[in-house]
């Protein structure tokens, strides 16, 4: 497909594309000139090609087990209590809740892996976007199994995180609560802080004062500050003798006045819904309490017009399933980036752009599950002309109103006199200042390393990129274990040997591989997801899938009116 | 011959009729009701008549097919010079007969004398045995009395049988077995005869035990030659309702053939008999205990009655009877046309003979899993079998609305071979073939019929289905009907069920226990339902061809394990069930929410908590073929979406002649419907008419007790208290037209209404 904007007025939303409309399969058009389609050059009968699939299915298995495992919630027995009261376990309400059969785009469900002693699979909450009533909406499911569904750190951080994407695409709100509130033992790391408990009611105010809907169903408890969940909310559900809504519990009642009361008589659905009125819906059980939340969201107000059009979609041409034999697993053996591309956009089709120049960076238009995109991806270090390419690129995305695809496996931009005397610096910030300032929504995955100001000029974590997501091979750090080994060994050298002592090979090698480690561990996909720097370590064979969700979801919100760049240095 | 001839019918026969007229040039006229506008006896005929009052729509038979006036008003209307009833209806009324006569139009079958004294059953009786007829002992006047009834079923002895004397086809019909029940059944029996027939009169006789049905076709010109055509074997019945009949019957040898056939002869002649009528005759079966010798020589059989029309069962006469040194078929129609037009007779006796033999089976809409009782519906689907030796008389069409306003025979089905167990093997395989769906009928239970034990040695009487039914219902009993739907063997594990509205979608472990053993077919159809309604959720169709990723219906989740998609399903008589359903994504799935053109999917399912079977679904635009643990099994699917089903579409299956509905079951708006749904809400088995209230609300009734009765298909369904208790709503009045399911009345448990509400939990 072809992008074109000759003819468009500034300032207007760009939305010219040639190409119309094709039934997947058909002949195009004689006018429209569709891009060239690209091959492939891995061989699967190499030994190679061998290699990569069985490490990369190495790789998956270990995501697979660890998402499985953290689905499972609070384990067995929490979830024989928790159906025992004839509730629904949350991933089963999320299902009930979606329209059938339909995707679900779940946010970091591996949040708080290894943390807190592995108290709180997937950090107690179920975020993510998925489709009710045919609208795209961000869902959020506490886990009364794990620990009665209270807020450790990264629980306040997921669903920050998913109210977050919910106001950047303006999806409506679907809060499924069930939650004993902020965990207690932790109230200084949850509590007091600007992106702390609080933040959560400041959202949703912000977020229906936007006008993006903020809708709850109370499925259990909803404790002290987690009362507000509900009362934030525009409209609100409560199952009967099931859902309860209080500051302060009988426990808390009883000593602070001597009253005696049920959690039923205090602030359950018949009271909150004949008598306070802090809930709008009575529902008889947790089937009940998803329907009229079904019927809540089919009510809300017609959808936004998409902001950019949209094709028939067509399947990669090279098969996605040579994705593992044609990429390597090492982010160190190089590879050309073009067979992932190959592999994740419609027909295979990419129009490149400034193919020959810069080559370390690839940057073209695509389509994605029928969405455009542009399509940025690291070949190689980058250097000065790279770094202008993709400023370039990423200033015509926005003016075209084109999404950007950022393919992250970078080792940095390359070093040494002759590089910085070619004012590398001040190429590199071009496009940290593109990516920046752009206003077309950035999907990142990064699928390699991720290492230094390349993380930053290719939509790292801190450029807000819609999304991010990690390979499980992929590696994230400010540089490379050995090189941050190498670089503090020489510099401790430096310093002994100015003191005029000795420092052997093996000290050297003692000292430098704690460092290793450290960069080994805090560098994994799994370190970073834990800690919701990314959304996700996903398959790299559900990338397609991914990122065709996240830019339907995307598509939700309009494009903002262009706007200036910083100051480039020229 | 005549140039016109009204068809006073509708359904299979009159479309039987229509067929024979074309062949021999005549132009036909058909009647119609407002409900059968569009149905294809109209579209078959070449000029057609609407039926009922002028002001308003009112498609009883009653105002339409029984209206004498309107009928000769649409013969004179077209130029018909004859009218052909066909059987049913018009058919036995001897006032039609005459007043055909009397507007100049020929009514094709016997004089109205001949009818009027047939129609009679006592003077029938009489008229026959004065002619050396043997008839079976029962009472001797015109009109008993209640009384004269009691008094003679003690003289004639027990059991005895209740018969309308206006009636026919084993409607109304009652079978005493206890001198205690005899006056509740003279009433019940008299209520019948009344509205179906409009006389009471009710004649008695000595039941025989073990009874065959044998009758005898009679043909007659006008010119005094009568011949009779052998006979059909009509034993196969259920409450006296004929199921299966063929010709010639097993069981009579060439002495006891041609002794019938020759007293049959002698009881049309009696009467002056002239066009197509049959002799009924009651045979009792061989007692296995009396010796050889006695199946030699002549039987013993009675009289029954004369029925002065043509036959639903008279296709497989004009099958198996050959006339003339080249085995000619005779068209019965043709010869009724002929002998009415005045024509003689072109054969005599000895002209004919049996060659081959002859089954015809009855598909009727009817649910032989409910007590037979009358189903309705729109046809949906409508596969009718073909092949060798294979005719179907059908009167539907593909989007026929079938009422209780009429007869609920759809369609007969027949097979012909050189012998009977050929003719039985081509029979089965026909139903088989048959598809219907949309309306619920007994194909699939008179293909099981067929292979019965006794079926296949020929080892008839009337007693056999209702036997056979009592006593080995497996026999009889569809394979893949949900009621065999024995809860799911729950996996092996500890992963609790809980029921209701909040059955969980994986147990609480996360285990999901794989089958061991291939799944029972009734299993197989819940499956067959749930995969028809999984893979039709297709990705909705934006504006330029655009498919949105997020109304795929892959189940995607990020991890590779795809969510299950619960389907719950209900079907009418049985527990709502749950199948859940999700693709199978080997390591390889590239990209599940691309809208893939392949039609088949590999799935795992499982009902309820029931172990997980990997199975391949195809979906064509008529079949599902469903690959379970290595069998494939085809199904018949259609879905109704009409508009007004509120629960959603219904989905249809058939296999191997059977077909059942399943309903979308939402458990939150069935528990929304109320409480009094699960407590003694009674509704209405079938679409008919209250005829009769007999209780109020906020009576107290006792368990068993008539609150109401429906009529429908002219037959009489008490509906009881299902326990003690008050009746808390009387939804039903009067005269009421009620579709089925349809809550008529709701009776509380006397114990829950004794408690108060808050009690409940």
């Amino acid at each position: 497909m072809v992008i074109s904007t000759t003819g468009a007025p500034s300032g207007v939303r760009l939305n010219a594309v040639t190409g119309t409309a094709t039934a997947p399969g058909a002949a195009p058009p004689a006018a429209a000139a569709p891009a060239p389609r690209l091959g492939t050059s891995a061989d699967p009968g190499s030994a190679a090609y061998r290699a990569n699939t069985e490490a990369h299915q190495a790789l998956v298995a270990e995501l697979r087990a660890k998402l499985d495992a953290a689905a499972l919630g609070g384990g067995a027995k929490a979830r024989v209590r928790h159906t025992s009261r004839g509730k629904l376990l949350p991933r089963d309400r999320v299902d009930t809740l979606l329209d059938p059969a339909s995707p679900f785009l779940e946010l970091a469900p591996l949040a708080a892996d290894g943390m807190y002693d592995g108290a709180a699979p997937a950090a107690g909450v179920i975020a993510g976007i998925g489709r009710v009533a045919g609208r795209e909406v961000v869902v959020v499911a506490n886990d009364a199994t794990v620990k009665g569904g209270t807020y450790y750190p990264m629980t306040v951080k997921k669903h920050l995180r998913a109210q977050e994407v919910a106001l950047e695409n303006r999806l409506p709100c679907i809060y499924l609560v069930d939650s004993g509130g902020a965990f207690l033992p932790m109230q200084d790391e949850v509590f007091p802080d600007r992106d702390h408990f609080g933040r959560i009611f400041y959202n949703q105010a912000r977020l229906s004062a936007a006008g993006i809907p903020q809708i709850a169903a109370v499925l259990g408890s909803c404790t002290a500050g987690g009362a507000y969940v509900p009362a934030m909310s525009d409209q609100a559900v409560i199952v009967r003798n099931q859902g309860t809504i209080f500051l302060g519990g009988p426990p808390l009642v009883k000593a602070a006045t001597g009253e005696v009361v049920t959690a039923e008589e205090l602030g359950g659905g018949e009271l909150h819904s004949r008598t306070s009125g802090v809930t709008d819906h009575l529902a008889e059980d947790d089937a009940h309490a998803l329907s009229i939340v079904r019927t809540i969201v089919s009510e809300l107000g017609p959808r936004a017009a998409k902001p950019w059009p949209l094709t028939p979609v067509e399947p990669p041409a090279v098969d996605p399933a040579g994705l593992y034999g044609a990429v390597p697993v090492d982010p160190r053996t190089p590879y050309d980036v073009r067979e992932v591309i190959a592999r994740l956009v419609d027909g295979s089709r990419f129009a490149e752009f400034k193919a020959e120049y810069g080559a370390t960076l690839v940057t073209g238009f695509a389509r994605i599950h029928g969405h455009p995109v542009g399509i940025v991806a690291n070949n190689g270090v980058l250097f000065s002309e790279s770094a202008v390419k993709g400023a370039h690129f990423i200033e015509l995305c926005d003016q075209r109103g084109i999404p950007l695809l950022f393919l992250q496996n970078i080792t940095g931009f390359m070093v040494g006199r002759q590089y910085e005397a070619g004012g590398i610096a001040k190429h590199g910030a071009k496009m940290v200042n593109a990516v920046a300032c752009t206003r077309v929504p950035k999907l990142t995955v990064v699928i390699g390393g991720s290492y230094g100001a390349g993380n930053y000029s290719m939509c790292g974590r801190a450029y807000s990129p819609r999304f991010l997501w990690m390979w499980p091979g992929a590696k994230i750090s400010v540089m490379g274990g050995e090189q941050a080994a190498s670089v503090l060994a020489t510099v401790r050298r430096d310093q002994l040997e100015a003191q005029g002592e000795e420092w052997p090979t093996e000290a050297e090698e003692e000292f430098k591989r704690p460092v290793r480690e450290q960069y080994e561990r805090q560098g994994n996909a799994y370190y970073a997801t834990a800690r919701l720097w990314d959304d996700g370590v996903i398959d790299p064979m559900d990338t397609r899938t991914v990122v065709g969700l996240a830019l339907t979801a995307c598509a939700n919100a309009p494009l903002a009116p262009p706007a200036p760049y910083g100051v480039f240095r020229m | 011959m005549f140039d016109t001839v009204l068809v006073a019918n509708r359904g299979e026969i009159a479309l039987r009729v229509i067929r024979t007229l074309r062949r021999l040039g005549v132009r036909s006229v058909a009647v119609f009701s407002d409900a059968d506008a569009d149905a294809p006896h109209v579209r078959e005929a070449d000029v057609a008549v609407r039926l009922g009052p002028a002001d308003r729509s009112d498609s009883s038979a009653a105002e339409t097919y029984l209206r004498t006036d309107q009928i000769l008003a649409a013969a004179r209307r077209t130029g018909a010079q004859a009218v052909h009833p066909g059987y049913g209806f018009l058919a036995e009324n001897p006032g039609f007969a005459r007043a055909c006569a009397d507007a100049g139009l020929v009514f094709i079958g016997p004089p109205p004398g001949a009818v009027e004294l047939m129609g009679d059953k006592i003077n029938a009786k009489e008229a026959v045995r004065a002619a050396g007829v043997p008839v079976v002992p029962g009472s001797q006047a015109t009109a008993p009395t209640d009384e004269e009834l009691v008094a003679a079923a003690d003289e004639i002895g027990y059991p005895v049988l209740l018969k309308p004397s206006a009636g026919g086809g084993g409607k109304g019909m009652r079978l005493v077995r206890d001198p205690a029940d005899l006056p509740t059944e003279i009433g019940a029996a008299r209520r019948v005869a009344r509205t179906a027939f409009g006389d009471d009169t009710l004649l008695l006789e000595r039941w025989v035990d073990r009874p065959r049905h044998i009758e005898v076709q009679v043909l007659a010109d006008a010119h005094g030659n009568t011949v009779h055509l052998g006979e059909r074997e009509c034993s196969l019945q259920r409450r006296h309702q004929k199921l299966i009949e063929e010709a010639p019957s097993v069981l009579l040898n060439a002495e006891t053939r041609a002794a019938m056939g020759a007293a049959a002869v002698r009881a049309a002649e009696s009467c002056g008999y002239t066009g197509a009528g049959t002799v009924e005759f009651i045979v009792p079966g061989i007692d296995p205990d009396a010796p050889a010798s006695a199946a030699e020589g002549v039987r013993d059989f009675f009289f029954m009655e004369m029925n002065t029309r043509l036959q639903v069962e008279h296709p497989v006469t004009e099958l198996a009877v050959a006339v003339g040194p080249e085995a000619a078929r005779l068209d019965l129609v043709e010869w009724q046309l002929r002998v009415a037009a005045g024509e003689r007779l072109s054969f005599t006796q000895s002209d004919i003979s049996f060659l081959g033999h002859a089954i015809e089976a009855r598909i009727c809409a009817e649910d032989p899993e409910r007590d037979f009782l009358p189903t309705g519906g729109r046809i949906l689907t409508l596969d009718e079998p073909r092949g060798e030796g294979i005719r179907v008389d059908s009167g539907v069409a593909p989007g026929t609305v079938v009422t209780s306003a009429y007869d609920p025979m759809l369609a007969k089905v027949i097979a012909y071979g050189p012998d009977r167990p050929t003719a039985l093997r081509r029979l089965r395989a026909a139903l088989a073939d048959t598809r219907i769906l949309g309306v619920t009928t007994n194909t699939g239970f008179l293909r099981r019929l067929l292979a019965h034990p006794d079926v296949v040695a020929g080892r008839l009487d009337t007693g056999l289905v209702e036997r056979t039914a009592q006593q080995q219902p497996v026999l009889l009993a569809a394979p893949h009907s949900p009621s065999n739907a024995a809860p799911s063997n729950p996996a092996p594990s500890n992963a609790p069920t809980t029921a209701g509205t909040t059955a969980p979608a994986a147990p609480a472990d996360g285990t999901d226990a794989r089958a061991t053993e291939p799944p029972s077919p009734a299993h197989l159809l819940y499956y067959a339902a749930a995969l028809a309604r999984h893979l039709e959720l297709t990705p909705a169709a934006e504006p330029g061809g655009w498919t949105d990723p997020f109304s795929s219906p892959s189940g995607w989740r990020l991890g590779g394990t795809p969510a299950w998609t619960t389907h719950r399903l209900r079907t009418p008589g049985q527990d709502p069930v749950s199948v859940r359903i999700r693709s199978i994504t080997a390591g390889n799935v590239t990209d599940a929410t691309d809208n893939s053109p392949e039609p088949t999917r590999e799935v795992e399912l499982r009902l309820d908590a029931g172990p997980v079977h990997r199975a391949r679904a195809t979906l064509a635009a008529d079949r599902l073929h469903l690959t379970v643990d290595g069998l494939r099994t085809t199904f018949a699917l259609a879905t109704d979406a009409a508009p007004g089903l509120a629960a959603g579409p219904v989905t249809w299956l058939g296999i191997e002649g059977d077909a059942w509905p399943m309903h979308t079951y939402d458990p939150v708006v069935e528990s929304a419907a109320g409480a009094a749904a699960h407590h003694g809400a009674l509704t209405a088995p079938m679409p008919g008419t209250v005829t009769v209230i007999k209780a109020t609300a906020g009576e107290t009734v006792r368990k068993g007790q008539p609150l109401l009765v429906l009529e429908a298909m002219k037959m009489e369904h008490v509906i009881a208290a299902p326990h003690d208790g008050v009746v808390a709503e009387l939804r039903a009045s009067a005269g009421a037209t009620v579709a089925m399911e349809d809550l008529l009345v709701v009776v509380t448990p006397a114990e829950e209404a004794a408690e108060p509400a808050e009690v409940r939990s």
